[in-house]
Order: C-alpha cells, then structure tokens, then sequence
C-alpha cells in the first residue's frame, strides 16, 4: 500500500512542472476569450450587431463549441477535487460532442468561401460605393484575391506528368482505387469451370424450351408474332440486332442513315419462303441443353455460336 | 378506306426541352393492316391529345416501320408557339408544314457561279464580276 502510493506521488512530481504549464496556458487562453467576449457583448448591448437572422450552421456550431468547453470545464473540476469519472455522463457527453464537431468539419471547409464574402460584403460593401478609390479596387485585383475564385487551369495537375520517384523508381499515377484481384489463385480448372457456367447461361437464353419455361414463371405476356414455321437463325439474329440499333436511335432523337447493304439485307429477310426458314438450323441444339446424362467435366466448352467454316458455311443459291 | 382499322398512337420518352421550347418525344403508331400511317393524321392525332392550339408548331418526322408491318415509330416534335418552331426548325421541315416556301434556285447557275468566283480572290463583289463577265 505504502509503496503505490510512493509511486504515485513519484509521478505526480514529475508531472507536476508540465501540469503547471499547461494550467498557465490554460489560463491565458480563457483571458483572451473572456476580454473579446466581453468587447462583443459590450455592443451588442449597444444595438450595434443584430443577432438574429445568421447563419444557422454558424449559430449551431457555437453552441455546440460552448456546451464542448463547458463540459471540459466540469471535467476538470471533478478531476481537480480528486473525484472520479468513471461513468459519469459528462464523459459521454465530451465524446459526443467531439464526435459531432468532428463530423461537421467538412462542411465548415465548403461553406469557408461563402461566408468571407459575406463578410467581406458587409464590411467593405459601402466603403466601395462611397469611396470611388480607383487605385485600391485595382490593388486588390492585380492581387491574387482568393475571394474571386475563377477557374484557373494553371493550378491543374496533369494527371499524366509522372513525379520522380526519389531513388528513381517508377510509380505509376493514382487516378482510382482499383482493387487487386488475385488471378493467379484461381486455378485453371476453376478458371473453366467459370467460362463454361457463362458459356451455359447464355445458350440456355436461345433455347426454346427455357424461354417457355421463364415466361411461364414470369407471367409474362404471350407475344405472337405472325410467323410461318420455324424461325430460323439468322432471322432472329437480324430482328435482335435491328432492336438494339432502334433502341440507340430513340435515345439519340436521330436516324442512322441505312446503307445500301443493309437494304438489300432487308430485302432478303422479308423475303418468305414458305415458313422453311427454321428448317435448315442446328437441331441438336435444343436437345444439348436438357439434362439428359451426366456432362459435368466433358473438357473445354464447344464454342460453336458461329459454325465451323465460316464464310464457306453460308447458304449459297444453287445454281443450275 | 382511311380509318378503316384502328391506329394507335403512343409516345415514348416524353421531354420537355426549355431550351428549344419544344417538347420532344418517340412516337409508336400501331396500325394493323395498313400500310402506313400519313404525317397529317399523325399530326391531327397529335394535336387532339396534347390539346394544341396551332396545328402548324407540330412536327413529326423520321417514321420507320417495323419488320412484319404493323407498327412505326418515328419522333415528333410540339413547339409552344410559332416563332418559336420558325427560329429552330430545319428549312426542309418548315416547308413540309407549309410554313415555308422553297427558294428553287437553278442548280446549274449555282455551280456556274460558284465557278466563276473561284477565279477571283477576296471581298471584291462577285455580282458585279459575273455580270461584266456574263456578257
């Protein structure tokens, strides 16, 4: 028992010349306070300053300044008499406020401009209009005068311009976060197993026998368009494409002017023949997409949205 | 046979440009067996449903039908007065509506005088160049 309490005295001896130091500093800085506070008070008593009518956040933030210094105050009350503070709100209390003042320092950075010109305006406002001091307006013009703000691309870092590094290494310019995807963990197999998922979502959105399923659930409408047999490929293919150009052109208010190719291909299009369009396409791809066997692990997805050949692949007019 | 079935107007992305004082939007004519639907009963339609005073401010234009017939769609345009539809409207869409008249200007003259003026460089009057040269 004996030795905590040498100990602590030890301590409050050595703290004791800064614990002066700062009460002194303490002191001098509530003088300070005090006398302006009380040159103001002095006029607005007087009627000089009206006091209504502010800026609201201005008002808010002083209040919230004097409850912060007066729970400070309190604070070290209790702590002077020797009294704890364990639990007691007033601690609450600081961390709260500390918490709020923080919070709206930003704002107090953005509304900074506003209010020094409102000062400004209304200090120097009609000494402006009485004195029609030439030289002075002109002084304050030639002088960088923050409150005129102007875009000014001289103050433009250019995002390309690459700082020197200090030992001469490179770093590459910051312009987002990007984050850093770790591609070398996912292994090749899993790597295929992600291409194949993509690769099956989006045949299922051609196969016939889904879409009459998800319209199903969807509840959505049955469109019936006046087809002649099978629609085949290319026809829906061509409508898709067609759509989607539409589509850009309603959100542009314009028209793409339509090229000779593509009227000789509408041409070709509207062209019927007799509902046996659809004949001549894959069948075996409706069946592909049926859970028939077990085709988990069959090797690389078969990628045949556009058939083997190519050019050669496509319809030729028989001859005779 | 002009209203023999029924044709169905709908506009799309409506807006109203302050700027042009207009108000712009996509029409979508639905017109089962017909072929197409002609500008002057769209406009007439048109004005019926946006309860226009003058029928001249509206302008429609850029109509294209669907694949399979059926259904247009093009854009329409309704200015709020006519100074307004005078100042920003293109001179070709100006003459559609009557409100208009067409300079016909002889092709070949153009070009002959343009040609003329090639040879001579500056503000120098051009009237009075190709009037001593046409004789």
């Amino acid at each position: 028992m004996s030795g905590q309490r040498e100990s602590s005295e030890t301590l409050a001896r050595k703290d004791a010349p800064r614990l002066l130091a700062l009460l002194k500093e303490m002191k001098e800085g509530l003088d300070v306070v005090k006398s302006k506070v009380e040159a103001i008070t002095v006029k607005v008593k007087q009627d000089k300053f009206r006091t209504a009518e502010g800026i609201s956040y201005l008002e808010a933030k002083h209040l919230l300044l004097l409850s912060y210094c007066q729970s400070i105050v309190y604070y070290l009350l209790r702590k002077a008499k020797g009294l704890s503070i364990e639990g007691h709100p007033v601690v609450r209390n600081l961390v709260e406020i500390r918490l709020f003042l923080e919070k709206i320092r930003p704002i107090d950075k953005k509304l900074d401009y506003q209010i020094q010109k409102l000062t400004k305006a209304a200090e120097g406002g009609p000494d402006e209009i009485i004195t029609g001091d030439k030289k002075e307006l002109n002084k304050s013009q030639t002088e960088e005068d923050p409150l005129k703000f102007r875009p000014n691309p001289d103050m433009l870092v250019s995002k390309s311009a690459p700082e020197e590094g200090a030992g001469g290494v490179y770093r590459p310019p910051k312009f987002a976060p990007t984050a850093m995807d770790d591609d070398d963990k996912i292994s090749k197999k899993e790597k295929q197993a992600l291409r194949r998922e993509k690769a099956l979502l989006q045949q299922s959105k051609q196969n016939s026998f889904v879409n009459e399923l998800m319209s199903n659930f969807e509840d959505r409408p049955e469109e019936v368009r006046e087809i002649v047999g099978a629609e085949s490929r290319e026809l829906t293919r061509y409508l898709a494409k067609r759509e989607a150009k539409e589509r850009q052109e309603e959100e542009l208010f314009t028209r793409a002017p339509i090229t000779r190719r593509e009227k000789k291909l509408e041409k070709h299009m509207t062209k019927s023949r007799n509902g046996l369009l659809g004949m001549t396409d894959g069948f075996y791809d409706d069946v592909k997409m049926l859970p028939l066997e077990e085709r988990e692990n069959d090797g690389p997805t078969e990628y045949s949205a556009m058939e083997r050949g190519g050019k050669r692949n496509k319809k030729r007019k028989a001859r005779f | 046979m002009a209203d023999s079935k029924a044709v169905t107007l709908r506009t799309r992305k409506f807006m109203t440009n302050r700027l042009l004082s207009r108000r712009q939007f996509v029409i979508d004519v639905l017109h089962p067996g017909r072929a197409n639907v002609s500008k002057s009963e769209l406009k007439e339609k048109l004005a019926s449903l946006y309860e226009v005073k003058d029928a001249n401010c509206i302008f429609v234009f850029k109509f294209r039908t669907h694949f399979g017939g059926g259904k247009s769609t093009g854009f329409g345009l309704i200015y709020d007065n006519l100074d307004a539809a005078k100042k920003y409207e293109p001179k070709y869409r100006l003459i559609r509506n009557g409100l208009a008249t067409k300079v016909e200007k002889s092709r070949k003259q153009m070009k002959e005088r343009k040609n003329r003026a090639k040879k001579i460089r500056g503000v120098k009057k051009t009237k009075a160049g190709d009037a001593a040269k046409k004789k």
